[in-house]
């Protein structure tokens, strides 16, 4: 199940949230070479903070993180309006009810492959279902040589905001990706998800009366 | 409350407070609300026999300090070691992981891992005094919220220096700068050369080198040359690769 993590409830989350830094270290770090800083074996970024709404995947609130990604609101500063704003001929959608994904991160140990897709596409489906909760209508993202085809073909309704940048598995791009009912139903068609993923577990278990 | 509230709390005290043992008293229990079980910041000495002036502040159980202390664990200790060789903080399992460890030094950390210390992280410190120093934290059964780390950082750098401060209150501690022929002479000395010698690869008198390194021993308040060679290595006068010749 994908956990939704958020400010409400960081603090049930400690050691998802620790292993989901590990991991974005090991991955973005240590095996992509993205030149970012670490410290303590975490890769924690500036937009990393109490207002970003994780999605982690992961069977209990201790067990092994699968896959992880970010949510940013862009009513604020975030990664596309900071450092990646020249990859969009158009204006850059953003309000209240704009979000954007960053971080995409599968476990270091993932294989290429079948798995990778089958997860990415839990993935989005996850973040169909969380931003569909929250009342977002558009999620923007920066995707890579590698994630940007999977992520177009994963069945939701994908727009490019301008033209590729760089060669090769260096080569980025921007998208937005329509939120809707029927978006969320093709991408569960496209990767036999016939139940919803997301959880939210509240900060403090309820108590009999 | 919030991590940044916490650590902010915990400068204030540090500014208003002078005893060392309440101070010592406030990091344990700050890093604690924090979310950290077991803490430790110490000199890597013997934690029961700690230097005079040096800080040890920790609340590992008491019979692993008393067996640590027995078996002269911290001459062993990999942790001490990598903090010794990590340029910033790190994770046990990640700084273990890339090390070639000896069966005593395994014993080491299989020995703790039974009481409790595992999985923890460890923050090398700058000491004013020549002993290496750090401060190892093991996380409690919630864990600690990664955003956290940079107050944690905080909390930890500050509190060491306002720990020494409080116990050496008198120590002012002059720069040494040590002029270039005391420098050359206590290098070539430091690599085991005689007066005479490094009289003869400086083209100066035997007396003139002795002379140079009196001085320098004079500077640094120590008796023999070879402390005065370890002084000035290890507050930057004379750089370790100078010792390799």
């Amino acid at each position: 199940m994908i956990y939704i993590v958020s400010q409400e409830n960081r603090r049930r989350f400690h050691h998802l949230l620790t292993e989901m830094h590990r991991q974005r270290k090991r991955v973005f770090i240590d095996q992509l070479k993205w030149r970012l800083e670490e410290s303590a074996g975490l890769e924690i970024d500036a937009f990393d903070s109490e207002d970003a709404v994780y999605l982690i995947e992961a069977r209990t609130p201790i067990s092994d993180v699968s896959i992880s990604a970010r949510l940013l609101p862009t009513t604020r500063p975030h990664l596309l309006s900071e450092h990646f704003v020249d990859l969009c001929e158009e204006p850059l959608p953003t309000g209240a009810n704009v979000w954007e994904a960053t971080r995409f991160c599968p476990a270091p140990d993932t294989p290429a492959g079948a798995l990778r897709r089958t997860m990415l596409g839990r993935m989005i489906a996850g973040i169909m279902e969380t931003a569909l909760l929250f009342g977002i209508e558009q999620v923007t993202y920066v995707a890579d040589a590698a994630l940007a085809p999977m992520a177009e073909r994963a069945g939701w309704d994908v727009r490019r905001l301008g033209p590729p940048r760089g060669k090769g598995r260096d080569r980025i791009q921007a998208f937005a990706a329509r939120i809707d009912g029927a978006g969320l139903k093709r991408v569960r068609e496209a990767f036999a998800i016939n139940a919803p993923l997301i959880r939210f577990v509240p900060a403090e278990m309820p108590r009999a009366a | 409350m919030p991590a940044s509230t916490i650590a902010l709390d915990f400068l204030d005290f540090c500014e208003k407070q002078t005893s060392a043992d309440a101070i010592g008293d406030r990091f344990i229990s700050t890093l604690q609300a924090m979310g950290y079980e077991y803490i430790a910041c110490a000199s890597h000495v013997d934690p029961l026999r700690p230097r005079p002036g040096g800080v040890s502040v920790l609340n590992y159980p008491k019979a692993w300090v008393q067996h640590y202390s027995e078996e002269e664990f911290a001459r062993l200790d990999p942790v001490f070691h990598a903090a010794c060789a990590m340029p910033g903080p790190f994770t046990w399992e990640d700084a273990l992981a890339n090390m070639r460890l000896g069966r005593d030094q395994k014993r080491v950390l299989a020995e703790g891992a039974a009481y409790g210390l595992s999985r923890g992280m460890t923050i090398p410190l700058r000491s004013p005094d020549v002993i290496p120093a750090s401060c190892s934290l093991v996380a409690g059964p919630d864990g600690v919220d990664p955003l956290a780390l940079a107050h944690t950082l905080m909390v930890v750098i500050y509190g060491h220096g306002a720990l020494h401060r409080r116990l050496n209150p008198d120590v002012v501690i002059e720069p040494v700068i040590l002029p270039r022929r005391e420098r050359q002479c206590l290098a070539l000395a430091g690599c085991g050369k005689s007066d005479w010698i490094i009289g003869q690869l400086l083209g100066i008198s035997g007396r003139t080198a002795h002379n140079s390194i009196e001085r320098a021993k004079h500077r640094y308040a120590v008796s023999h040359r070879i402390q005065a060679v370890v002084r000035a290595v290890f507050n930057g006068q004379i750089m370790i690769d100078d010792l390799s010749g």
